[in-house]
C-alpha cells in the first residue's frame, strides 16, 4: 500500500438512487494503490452499487468517481473501455457465459481486447490463469458443470485475464462453506500480494473483511457510517459498526 | 397509450443504435456464424415438416374446390403462387418468431438477469455490439433460406395430395406449378422475409437486452418477443406486399 500516490479510486460525494428510494448518500472514500479495502454491511445497503459505479456500469447522480485519475461520471463509451481494461471485475454469481467452455470464457476477452495475439500465445495465458486458479484440467468444462467455488474461481481468473491493476470482488465468499471460503480468500491474498493489485471487497462475512481487509469501510442504508481498521471500528461510537466487527471477534 | 408510445419509440431508437453500430468494426463473424447456426440450423426440422404438412393440407382443401370448377388441373399453380407469394414467407416468419425470437428474448433477458451482460461490459467488450447486430444479422440472413425449404417442402406436400387423388407425373406438376411463375412472383416475396428476420431480431434482442425484471423478467421477455414479432411480421406484410405489387406489377395475382 502507497499512500504518497495518488488514490486508485476515489468518491466524492457521490449519490445515486433508483426511483424514489436513496441507495448511496453523499459517499466520499478513497482506496490507495495496492490496498484491500472491504465494504461491510448488511444487505440491500447500497455495496454491489458501488462497486457497479466504480467500472461505469451504473452513473451516479451526484458526485465524482475517479480511477487512477480518470473521472469516469460523465465519460463516453470509449474512455470507459480503456478504463475498464484497467480493472477486473468477480461478479458473485460469477457470471460466466453460460454458452461458453471455461477456456472460451477465459480467452473472450484477450480475443477481442488484443485480436493480433497469437492464438498459442493465448492458449498459454489462459492455461497459466487457471492453473493460477487451481482449474488447470476443467479448461473444457461448461459453466454448468462447475461447483459454486469453482465458479468462483473461474469467475475470478475472468476477471485477471487483462492483467488488471484494480479487481473489484462482489461477494466472493457468499454461499460457500467454510473451507471453498477460506481457499477463495488465500487465493485473493496471494494474488494481491503478487502483483500488488488494488482490490475492493464486497462482502457481509466481517471473518473474511478482518482477514483480507487493509481497510475497511460500513455502509449502512447508504450512508458510510465508519471507515478504518478493524480494531479501530471496533471502538467506534456507532452501535450498528460495533456490532458487526465484534461478529468477526 | 403512452405506454405503447414509449415502447416503438424505444424500439426506433434501439434500431436506430443497431444500425449505426452494425458497419462498424470490429465484425462479428464468429457470433453470427453461432447465431446462424442457432437460428437457421436447429429451425430447418421445423420449416420442413411444417412446409410439408401445410402443403399437403392445403392441396387437399384446394382441389376439392378446384374440382367443382373443372380447374383441377390449375392445382400445382395455385399451390406454387400460393406458397411462394404469401403462404411460405408468412409462415416461415411466424415459426422463427416463435422458435427463435422467444429463444433469443429468454437468453438475453436471462444474460441480464444473471450480470453476464454487465459482466461483458465490464471486460470493456461492447454488449451490444457482441450480442444484438450477430442476432439481427443472422435472423435476416437466414429467414430468406428458410422460406425458400418451406415452398419447397409445401409443393413437395402437395404433391403427396394431387399423386393420392391423380396420376399426375411429378415432371408434369413441376412444369404446370412453375408455368406462371415468373422471378417476380418468387424473388421479391423471399426477400421481404429478410425484413421480417431483422424485425424478430430487434424486437426479440430489445426485449431481452432491456429488461430489468430479473428472472421474472425472462418469461415475460419470451412471451413478447413472440407475441410482438408475430404482430409485427403480419403488420409489416401487408405494407410490403403493397409495396411489391406496386414495384413489381407483374406479381401480382
Amino acid at each position: 500500500m502507497n499512500r504518497e500516490t495518488p488514490p486508485a479510486i476515489a468518491f466524492r460525494k457521490v449519490s445515486r438512487s433508483f426511483g424514489d428510494r436513496a441507495v448511496l448518500n453523499n459517499v466520499s472514500f478513497e482506496v490507495a494503490s495496492g490496498e484491500v479495502f472491504c465494504l461491510l454491511g448488511r444487505s440491500g445497503t447500497g455495496k454491489s452499487v458501488t462497486l457497479k459505479l466504480t467500472i461505469g456500469l451504473i452513473q451516479p447522480d451526484a458526485g465524482a468517481i475517479c480511477v487512477e485519475n480518470d473521472n469516469i461520471v460523465g465519460m463516453d463509451e470509449d474512455g470507459l473501455s480503456k478504463v475498464r481494461s484497467r480493472i477486473g471485475f468477480l461478479f458473485q454469481s460469477a457470471a460466466l457465459f453460460d454458452s461458453f467452455s471455461l477456456h472460451d470464457n477465459l480467452a473472450l476477452p484477450l480475443k477481442r481486447l488484443r485480436g493480433k495475439k497469437p492464438d498459442e500465445e493465448i492458449e498459454t495465458i489462459v492455461q497459466n490463469t487457471l492453473d493460477d486458479v487451481g482449474l488447470g484440467k476443467e479448461g473444457r468444462k461448461m459453466p454448468a458443470e462447475l461447483s459454486g467455488g469453482m465458479r468462483k474461481r473461474a469467475g475470478l481468473a475472468r476477471a485477471l485475464m487483462l492483467g488488471p491493476s484494480i479487481l473489484l470482488v462482489d461477494e466472493p465468499v457468499s454461499g460457500l462453506d467454510r473451507v471453498t471460503a477460506s481457499e477463495i480468500d488465500d487465493l485473493l491474498l496471494r494474488i494481491q500480494k503478487r502483483d500488488n493489485t488494488t482490490m475492493v471487497i464486497v462482502t457481509h462475512d466481517t471473518r473474511e473483511a478482518r482477514r483480507v481487509g487493509d481497510r475497511v469501510g460500513v455502509l449502512d442504508d447508504g450512508n458510510l457510517i465508519a471507515v478504518g481498521g478493524m480494531d479501530e471500528l471496533a471502538k467506534n461510537p456507532n452501535a450498528l459498526v460495533r456490532a458487526l466487527v465484534s461478529e468477526a471477534q | 397509450m403512452r405506454r405503447y408510445l414509449d415502447f416503438v419509440g424505444n424500439i426506433g431508437l434501439f434500431a436506430l443504435r443497431a444500425a449505426r453500430r452494425v458497419l462498424a468494426p470490429p465484425f462479428e463473424f464468429q457470433m453470427i456464424l453461432r447465431q446462424i447456426e442457432a437460428a437457421g440450423w436447429k429451425s430447418l426440422p421445423l420449416v420442413l415438416s411444417s412446409g410439408f404438412a401445410l402443403g399437403l393440407v392445403l392441396a387437399l382443401h384446394t382441389r376439392t374446390t378446384l374440382v367443382q370448377f373443372g380447374a383441377q388441373a390449375e392445382m400445382p399453380a395455385v399451390q406454387s403462387l400460393a406458397f411462394f407469394n404469401e403462404i411460405g414467407p408468412l409462415l416461415a416468419g411466424l415459426l422463427m418468431a416463435g422458435r427463435v425470437g422467444a429463444g433469443i428474448g429468454a437468453e438475453l433477458a436471462n444474460m441480464r438477469a444473471t450480470e453476464q451482460i454487465d459482466a461483458i461490459e465490464a471486460l470493456s467488450i461492447d454488449s451490444f455490439k457482441m450480442l444484438v447486430i450477430p442476432r439481427i444479422i443472422a435472423c435476416s440472413i437466414v429467414l430468406p433460406i428458410l422460406t425458400i425449404f418451406m415452398d419447397v417442402m409445401g409443393l413437395a406436400g402437395g404433391y403427396l395430395a394431387e399423386r393420392a387423388s391423380s396420376d399426375l407425373s411429378l415432371q408434369l406438376y413441376i412444369s404446370r406449378g412453375f408455368h406462371d411463375v415468373g422471378w417476380a412472383a418468387f424473388v421479391p416475396p423471399t426477400l421481404k422475409t429478410a425484413v421480417f428476420g431483422a424485425v424478430i431480431g430487434l424486437i426479440s434482442s430489445y426485449l431481452g437486452y432491456t429488461t430489468d425484471e430479473g428472472s421474472e423478467g425472462v418469461g415475460r421477455a419470451a412471451t413478447n418477443s413472440v407475441v410482438i414479432s408475430s404482430l409485427a411480421i403480419i403488420l409489416i406484410d401487408v405494407v410490403l406486399v403493397k409495396a411489391i405489387f406496386f414495384l413489381f406489377p407483374e406479381g401480382a395475382i
